[in-house]
């Protein structure tokens, strides 16, 4: 299986701005991008970015042990976005940098812990994690029980229209 | 860069592999599409699908670019003649056709970079933005009429551009319920409209730079575009209403219903 993601110039703009906020304590921000599904093909998705939820400030902890890290109440209003709707939903982080992007070792542990549970409230969908830097992204789709796909291309539609991966 | 494309350098060292590597889907190959994937061939588009389910008739002759009496005598598809159009161009070119309704091709169409629309009615149009925005597709719409102005005929037509995250063509006043009513009014009635060769290619030429400034812009003014044409002073210039608009924001296709699959199911 293979997973596209999209999304528009606007939206990654957006989400991107917020992500670079300061805050007081923490060193980054966190947020949530409902996405939607297609079918390119029967081995191929496109995952489509429709709208952008960022953390409330009070929501996020204050440690040492990682540069954001979030509290029960941020992982519930996030859940509760895809209670009402079918919906996948992406976490969001940004690396503050231009150019291509990775997950880091504590993003993916950190992710294997917290994707999976996204499937308690809305299991018939894909959930997954994304990283922007400045300019790019890349992303990891939670597919179904003991599937994972990275992203295999992105595209931010604008203008001009931007290809990751291609 | 390949020699083929040394000419079109300025528009900078990757932009063989990026129009290479984009899908273009094209809906309608007569008058307008037909100039639309000749052009991007040139161009250097590696793949295409292309959807129409006509076949071509001699008063097709006069305008679409690629065809021959052999092809009328034959009943050709539109669809064989644009791959042989293509495929002389490039035979490398990857050419996915569905000679059907582009309703019934749909599925086809939402893996493309960008679709251009080159068909008749509003309803059309107005669908297919619909289903460009469902999967954040940009869309580029061309058409020309011709009407009778004070006892005068006017050639006119536009092309429009169509970002997911811009002005639509509602918002822009192309597409009204006025227009679609009056044009389900008009259903079944019997004549045909007038075209012509020129003023479509001047749209399709039109169409190609806003695709072009979409894939490997040559200048850095973002766009979004309601150009019309006016084929009797050879004029084409921004629509009104979109300059009037400018710095609105779209909200005809807010709900997150209205993007990916209606009833997506894993597979």
């Amino acid at each position: 299986m293979k997973a596209t993601f999209k999304i528009t110039r606007k939206l990654f703009e957006t989400a991107k701005n917020d992500l670079l906020r300061r805050h007081k304590y923490a060193h980054e921000r966190v947020g949530w991008l409902r996405c939607r599904l297609g079918d390119i093909s029967e081995s191929e998705i496109v995952i489509l970015a429709h709208d952008y939820f960022p953390v409330d400030d009070n929501d996020y902890i204050k440690t040492s042990k990682a540069a954001a890290m979030i509290n029960s109440s941020a992982i519930r209003k996030a859940l509760q976005l895809v209670l009402d709707k079918n919906v996948s939903l992406f976490h969001l982080h940004l690396h503050n940098h231009n150019g291509s992007t990775t997950f880091s070792g504590v993003d993916r542990r950190e992710n294997n812990k917290l994707i999976p549970d996204f499937w308690n409230v809305r299991p018939e969908m894909p959930h997954g994690a994304i990283v922007f830097s400045r300019t790019s992204l890349t992303g990891r789709c939670w597919y179904q029980k003991g599937t994972t796909i990275n992203f295999s291309k992105a595209i931010i539609v604008g203008t001009p229209i931007v290809f990751i991966g291609v | 860069m390949e020699k083929r494309f040394s000419r079109q350098c300025f528009l900078g060292g990757e932009s063989s592999m990026l129009l290479g590597s984009v899908n273009v889907g094209v809906i309608g190959l007569g008058g307008g599409g037909s100039h639309i994937v000749q052009q991007l061939a040139h161009i250097g588009v590696g793949k295409f699908t292309l959807i129409d389910p006509q076949r071509i008739e001699l008063s097709n002759l006069n305008r679409l670019v690629g065809a021959t009496l052999d092809d009328v005598e034959n009943k050709s598809l539109k669809v064989d003649i644009a791959e042989r159009l293509i495929s002389r161009i490039s035979p490398d070119i990857i050419i996915k056709k569905h000679a059907k309704k582009w309703q019934e091709a749909a599925e086809a169409l939402r893996g493309c970079t960008v679709l251009f629309g080159c068909v008749d009615s509003f309803s059309d149009r107005e669908q297919l933005e619909i289903f460009s925005r469902r999967y954040i597709i940009p869309y580029i719409d061309i058409g020309m009429d011709v009407h009778m102005v004070d006892s005068e005929y006017l050639i006119s037509g536009q092309a429009i551009l169509s970002m997911p995250d811009n002005l639509c063509m509602r918002c822009f006043g192309f597409i009204t319920d006025k227009v679609l009513k009056e044009e389900a009014h008009r259903y079944g009635v019997a004549g045909d409209k007038p075209q012509v060769i020129w003023p479509n290619g001047v749209l399709a030429s039109t169409a190609i730079g806003l695709f072009m400034q979409l894939i490997t812009p040559w200048h850095k003014k973002a766009c979004s575009a309601y150009l019309e044409y006016n084929g009797n002073t050879f004029e084409l210039s921004s629509s009104f209403r979109y300059k009037a608009i400018q710095g609105h924001s779209c909200h005809h296709f807010d709900p997150i219903d209205n993007i990916g699959d209606l009833f997506w199911k894993r597979g």
